[in-house]
């Protein structure tokens, strides 16, 4: 059975008074790691008939987990405190905890081969480290800590390529650098602007930025997602907004504005065939939409239950979780052969 | 109408005497005014300006239109649902912690109260703007004044060569609800009102017309007027007459707006921003006189992206708050001068889908810092997740009352409206007097 975006179906619902920022699933299985903003890091196994989370164990982070990556033989979290802290996996406990930032850290990110980790953070440098000791390899410093408004600018988005030997990162006003990962060299540059809205007269503020790239699986292209120009930024109530780059030829392929599904996307991901990809966010409600990636045309588009802050595939494509604002979402990609579609499970 | 205040806008002596010291300054400078308007500077004299500095109470607030989130300013819930990502900063004052987006602020608390028990109710833009320009609920009868034109009319100078209240409102979101209300008061307290640009439009004399003509057309005007004002006695004609003489100063103070009249180091370190610009131009006008300026900063309404939209705007106030108190203190004029934070309301405690939060009037915040104010201290407390006020609730009317008395305004005088006393803020309004000095 292979997975088909037009068949997607929502299989199940876990509710929690927590906003969820971040998740990794394990190999294999429908168990999650997540970061809540609660300041805490769970473990749920959505195949349970009730599934139930499981807080890891001791001091942990002081504010919101905004990153999860699952490295060599850890767990990486990190958060708006600015510390990234490594975790033994089976025993849910603390084994080391790194300073790394001055500012906000908003994502984790580990290379195909696991052996890299990369953190983001609003001091608007990556960091790269090497996931098994801790150490810290290299520092990427492009991006302007000011927005061209004089106000703090913040670094979202990051990714790397399927071979593990790029990184890309993005910021709040559309700049993206490519970087080798192994030299910490900047490879290149692109621009895309129309992810930044400043509004220089109602409100006198900005909204928006790059929340999501990503490599197609031939590395060749770069996607990138956020949100289009808004004309009330005191809601999120602009058009979702993905760019899809040639990125060696600096060219813009597609620029998709869906104004039915607002809102920031949140996380992009191709699927291996690199024939489509899922563009997922939200605003106060959530989306999850498929495009094709040649023509950029929607394959299908539906409402998420919740304003989605990050997902991950099972292996084969055909099953979806998303986590985002008080909910844990499962969908498939295929005819359910078994069945009717499970009810929602409460908290 | 009564005037009993407690300093010396209330001592009958000390006005004689100061009116006294005033008038004999206008008098000295009438020549000098008659040949270059541009010199009425009052920081020009420097015996006047010491007068001024040791005598006049004034008023700036910063009004974050839209409605800040107290937990994200003044009253930060750590580790609770409601309570983001912030965490909070211990200040230079013992015990007392406020959002570590206001870093700055934290540092001069020692000169600041917050009060964290405000329930005004009224969760609308229009309405909370009204309430908390008003100090209370709008009278269907009768049209209130606003603090800034109570203040102007209490601390103002009849004489006065700049004006006595001006607001400045930049942004176009909002900007109906902070039009200026002198109400029963009158046009004479009704605010220079800036918009598009930091100095007034339209203030200097056309270069069309010649000094002489333009004495002649003020001449022309008020012959007319009084003609007009001829067997009717109204408070709203002499009101507007009485506007009218002072134009003649309010255009010699165009290059108070002006900052590029300070050195560049002041300039610079009120920072880039529009915001850090017209707290300077208020610093300038409050060291000219000026009894109340209100400097607007919108918009805070941050119903998606609440915890961006705060740390844009956070840095704004906590840098252009901090250098103007430090600006103000150095300059002798901060026990003199009063600097509010205020809002149509606060912020909900719940977070939405959209990261961001919503209008709640129900338990929020405002901060006073300078004149007649004890620095350090806190009034009030909200619950664990800040739903509602736990202890020491007030509403707007207490605040009022406050921030009256601060300024040694007698808060329980009233204005007589025909047969109506109307009280400069509702009867049974209760002073803080825990944040007072």
């Amino acid at each position: 059975m292979t997975s088909d975006p037009s068949k997607l179906k929502k299989t199940k619902e876990w509710s929690t008074s927590n906003i969820l920022f971040s998740m990794e699933r394990v190999a294999g299985t429908s168990r999650l790691f997540f970061g809540s903003s609660d300041f805490k890091m769970y473990e749920i196994d959505m195949a349970a008939e009730k599934p139930e989370p499981v807080a890891f164990n001791g001091e942990g982070h002081q504010s919101y987990v905004t990153g999860v990556g699952l490295a060599a033989d850890s767990i990486v979290s990190g958060s708006y405190d600015g510390r990234l802290i490594w975790w033994n996996a089976e025993k849910k406990e603390q084994t080391r905890a790194v300073d790394a930032h001055a500012k906000w850290i908003r994502g984790v990110f580990v290379a195909p081969d696991k052996q890299t980790v990369v953190s983001i953070a609003d001091d608007m440098v990556a960091k790269v480290w090497d996931a098994q000791s801790g150490e810290l390899k290299h520092t990427l410093v492009d991006h302007k800590p000011m927005t061209p408004h004089h106000y703090p600018s913040m670094l979202y988005g990051a990714t790397f390529s399927p071979d593990g030997k790029l990184l890309a990162t993005a910021d709040k006003v559309g700049h993206i650098v490519i970087w080798e990962t192994d030299s910490g060299k900047k490879v290149t540059e692109l621009e895309a602007p129309g992810m930044y809205t400043w509004d220089p007269k109602q409100r006198r503020h900005s909204i928006g930025g790059i929340r999501s790239v990503a490599f197609s699986p031939d590395g060749k292209l770069l996607a990138a997602g956020g949100i289009g120009k808004i004309g009330n930024i005191d809601h999120l109530g602009g058009p979702s907004r993905v760019e899809v780059f040639d990125w060696k030829a600096g060219k813009r392929l597609h620029t998709l504005e869906d104004n039915k599904l607002k809102g920031l996307v949140e996380q992009i991901c191709f699927h291996e065939s690199g024939k489509w990809f899922l563009a997922a966010g939200g605003d106060h409600g959530g989306f999850v939409s498929f495009y094709e990636t040649a023509s950029g045309k929607a394959i299908k588009q539906e409402k998420a239950p919740m304003h989605v802050h990050e997902f991950a595939f099972d292996e084969s494509y055909e099953t979806l979780y998303t986590v985002g604002h008080g909910k844990i979402a499962v969908w498939e990609l295929r005819e359910k052969e078994d069945g009717p579609v499970e009810a929602p499970v409460p908290a | 109408m009564p005037k009993n205040n407690q300093n010396f806008c209330g001592s009958p002596e000390h006005g004689v005497s100061r009116r006294g010291f005033l008038g004999a300054a206008t008098a000295a400078s009438a020549a000098t005014f008659a040949a270059d308007m541009t010199v009425l500077d009052a920081l020009k004299n420097p015996v006047l300006a010491g007068e001024l500095k040791k005598q006049q109470k004034h008023v700036i607030v910063l009004w974050l239109a839209g409605g800040a989130s107290q937990l994200e300013t003044w009253d930060p819930k750590p580790g609770r649902p409601t309570g983001g990502p912030f965490r909070p900063i211990q200040t230079s004052v013992s015990g007392i912690e406020i959002s570590e987006l206001l870093p700055k602020m934290a540092a001069r608390m020692g000169d600041t109260a917050i009060i964290r028990s405000l329930n005004t109710r009224i969760g609308d833009h229009g309405g909370g703007s009204r309430l908390m320009s008003l100090g209370r609920r709008p009278d269907p009868v009768v049209n209130l004044p606003e603090m800034g034109a109570v203040v102007a009319r209490e601390l103002g100078r009849a004489d006065s060569q700049v004006p006595d209240f001006v607001t400045f409102y930049s942004s176009t979101e909002g900007r109906g609800n902070a039009v200026g209300m002198p109400g029963f008061l009158g046009a004479r307290y009704a605010p220079m009102f800036l918009t598009e640009n930091s100095v007034p439009n339209n203030l200097r004399a056309q270069k069309t017309i010649t000094e002489v003509d333009h004495q002649d057309r003020a001449a022309l005007r008020q012959l007319l007027a009084q003609r007009f004002s001829r067997g009717r006695n109204s408070g709203i004609v002499a009101s507007h007459n009485s506007a009218y003489q002072r134009v003649r100063g309010l255009m010699a103070s165009e290059k108070l707006f002006d900052v590029a009249q300070e050195p560049a180091a002041v300039r610079a370190t009120y920072g880039p921003t529009q915001f850090g610009e017209q707290c300077l131009i208020a610093r300038r006008l409050i060291e000219a006189g000026v009894p109340f300026v209100k400097v607007g900063r919108a918009w805070w309404d941050s119903h998606g992206q609440n915890f961006e939209t705060h740390q844009e705007l956070c840095a704004d106030l906590d840098h252009s708050m901090a250098t103007l108190l430090d600006d103000l203190k150095q300059r002798g004029l901060l026990e003199n001068t009063l600097v509010l934070t205020m809002a149509e309301f606060g912020r909900t405690p719940n977070i939405n889908g959209s990261l961001g939060r919503d209008h709640f009037a129900n338990a929020w915040s405002v901060s006073l810092s300078g004149c007649g104010i004890k620095g350090g201290s806190v009034y009030g407390k909200t619950d664990e997740n800040g739903n509602t006020v736990a202890d020491g609730q007030i509403d707007a009317p207490d605040l009022f009352a406050t921030i009256y008395k601060a300024l040694g305004i007698d808060h329980e005088k009233h204005y007589q409206i025909g047969a109506r006393p109307i009280p400069l803020v509702d009867f049974g309004a209760k002073v803080v007097k825990e944040v007072l000095a």
